[in-house]
């Protein structure tokens, strides 16, 4: 006769044999969690499921405490635990005792993996590094058309030495990614661009993980155009961010690796002007003391105005050397840094911030023409061959001559020539 | 380097001839004509870097397959 027993009997049973069964015990369940409910206790209650099935799942506060992440709706996971049966409700479950992200292991092992046999081919010597031009005219970058990337890459490089941004749009993660990732790469080198930029913002190892592909460490590796790579936040470090030439932690540090800053530019221009400001005085103090010396044997009271001209001529050029020089003091400070984009129809144009502090080098330079000293009527005499004429014994009846003035010159022939004094 | 030159060159190329002719220029074996000359030839070459630097308009583009091969065209950023 079939025996007879409650229903908290028969659970128990049940219970026993799933307890006491290795098939259901100690194992890794893999799947994807939905319906998570945390509990005030610090317990988490989910269902785990794949394709073509469920089960309940529960993850004690102690068990937590294990785990490095936090568990979430959608997440693929690997669950470790038993299958137990909750009594009062007759319902069996996956008590899981330890988690992790499915894929996270073997994706980590693969990319030791990878970095092992690069490294041993040599793809991360810095002897393999090609050195970033220093004023590219064409930079080419390899992103996504919609990020935030290109768009900090072309607001940071509004401030920086004038280069054309040329985009090829690529998937930079998910299946494919890697693949589009390479055809821009070899793309921008058959179109011929000075520096490329490859790069997608932060996200997690699985969102990253096309710039650690083979394919993408071989088609860096093999570009003729150095690269910069940027990818993800600063603490991500892909193979990508090993292979290329150059590693940046963002997309705007990118856009300042490959372009100069202006302002430094510039700095480097006045310092330019500046030495050539003293060589400059340095001829024009030469041709003072020669006119001073030539006219002091025709008419020492002329030559002494004539000093006394030049003299004064000098000083004032030395003030408006030294305002010229103020004036871009104070424009540097004031100048506003505009890089926004405007937008006609035309397409999207840049308009970056005009340059002052050049326009006070022109004037500076103009200011120091030594050629300015003849607007006082003096000429400055060339022979045949364009050097200066400074004696008169070097001349004779019938040499050339030519006599450059304020606005043009003149040649002329000698007719007669007279050597005073001794 | 003669004048007419000037327009080809880029930005790298005037930079770096500008700074040879500073260089001339202070060596101080200049004769006032030659010392013009190299004058009026930085002067050139500093316009030109002028030029470069205070060119506004730069163009982004993206570049897009297609099948008869690669075009580009004018990128917008929303």
């Amino acid at each position: 006769m079939a025996e007879t027993i409650t229903v908290t009997q028969l659970n128990t049973r049940v219970r026993s044999i799933l307890n006491g069964n290795t098939a259901v015990s100690d194992l890794w369940v893999t799947g994807e969690i939905s319906n998570l409910k945390k509990y005030a206790s610090g317990h988490y209650y989910f269902t785990l499921k794949d394709n073509g099935s469920e089960i309940r799942g529960v993850l004690f506060k102690n068990s937590r405490g294990r785990m490095d992440f936090e568990p979430m709706d959608s997440m693929k996971v690997a669950a470790f635990g038993n299958v137990d049966l909750y009594v009062e409700r007759g319902s069996y479950q996956f008590v899981v005792a330890n988690m992790r992200k499915s894929g996270v292991g073997e994706l980590y092992l693969a990319l030791e993996e990878l970095k092992k046999k690069l490294k041993a081919e040599g793809l991360f010597e810095s002897s393999c590094k090609r050195p970033l031009p220093q004023y590219p005219l064409v930079i080419g970058v390899v992103t996504s058309p919609t990020g935030a990337v290109i768009h900090d890459i072309i607001t940071t490089s509004g401030r920086r030495f004038p280069a054309d941004i040329l985009l090829v749009p690529a998937q930079v993660q998910g299946d494919g990614a890697a693949e589009s990732i390479v055809a821009g790469i070899e793309s921008l080198n058959r179109h011929g661009v000075d520096v490329i930029i490859i790069g997608r913002g932060g996200g997690s190892i699985e969102d990253l993980w096309a710039f650690n592909e083979e394919i993408v460490a071989r088609a860096i590796a093999a570009s003729k155009i150095p690269i910069i790579s940027a990818v993800g936040h600063e603490t991500d470090n892909t193979i990508s961010d090993m292979v290329a030439d150059a590693r940046a932690p963002t997309p705007t540090a990118a856009a300042e690796m490959a372009l100069r800053d202006r302002k430094e530019i510039n700095k480097q221009l006045d310092v330019d002007a500046a030495r050539m400001r003293r060589s400059l005085s340095a001829i024009v103090d030469r041709m003072k003391g020669r006119y001073a010396s030539v006219d002091s044997k025709i008419a020492p009271r002329r030559a002494q105005d004539r000093v006394s001209m030049l003299s004064m001529r000098i000083d004032d050029l030395s003030n408006r050397m030294d305002s010229g020089l103020k004036e871009i003091s104070r424009s540097r400070t004031d100048r506003l840094i505009r890089a926004s984009y405007g937008i006609n129809h035309g397409g999207a144009r840049l308009i970056g911030d005009r340059n002052r502090a050049i326009t006070g080098f022109s004037e500076r330079l103009n200011a120091l023409n030594p050629l300015n000293v003849l607007d006082r009527g003096y000429c400055f005499v060339a022979d045949g061959e364009g050097r200066a004429v400074t004696s008169a014994a070097s001349l004779g009846p019938g040499s050339i001559i030519a006599i450059r003035m304020r606005d043009g010159r003149a040649d002329a022939e000698i007719k007669k020539v007279e050597i005073h004094g001794e | 380097m003669a004048n007419e030159d000037t327009e080809s060159m880029t930005f790298e190329e005037s930079l770096k001839t500008l700074e040879q002719l500073v260089k001339e220029l202070e060596s101080g074996n200049l004769d006032l004509d030659k010392g013009l000359e190299v004058y009026e030839r930085a002067t050139v070459l500093r316009d030109r870097c002028k030029k470069i630097l205070d060119e506004a308009d730069r163009r982004v583009q993206k570049l897009i397959e297609t099948s008869e091969g690669t075009k580009k065209e004018d990128l917008v950023i929303d």
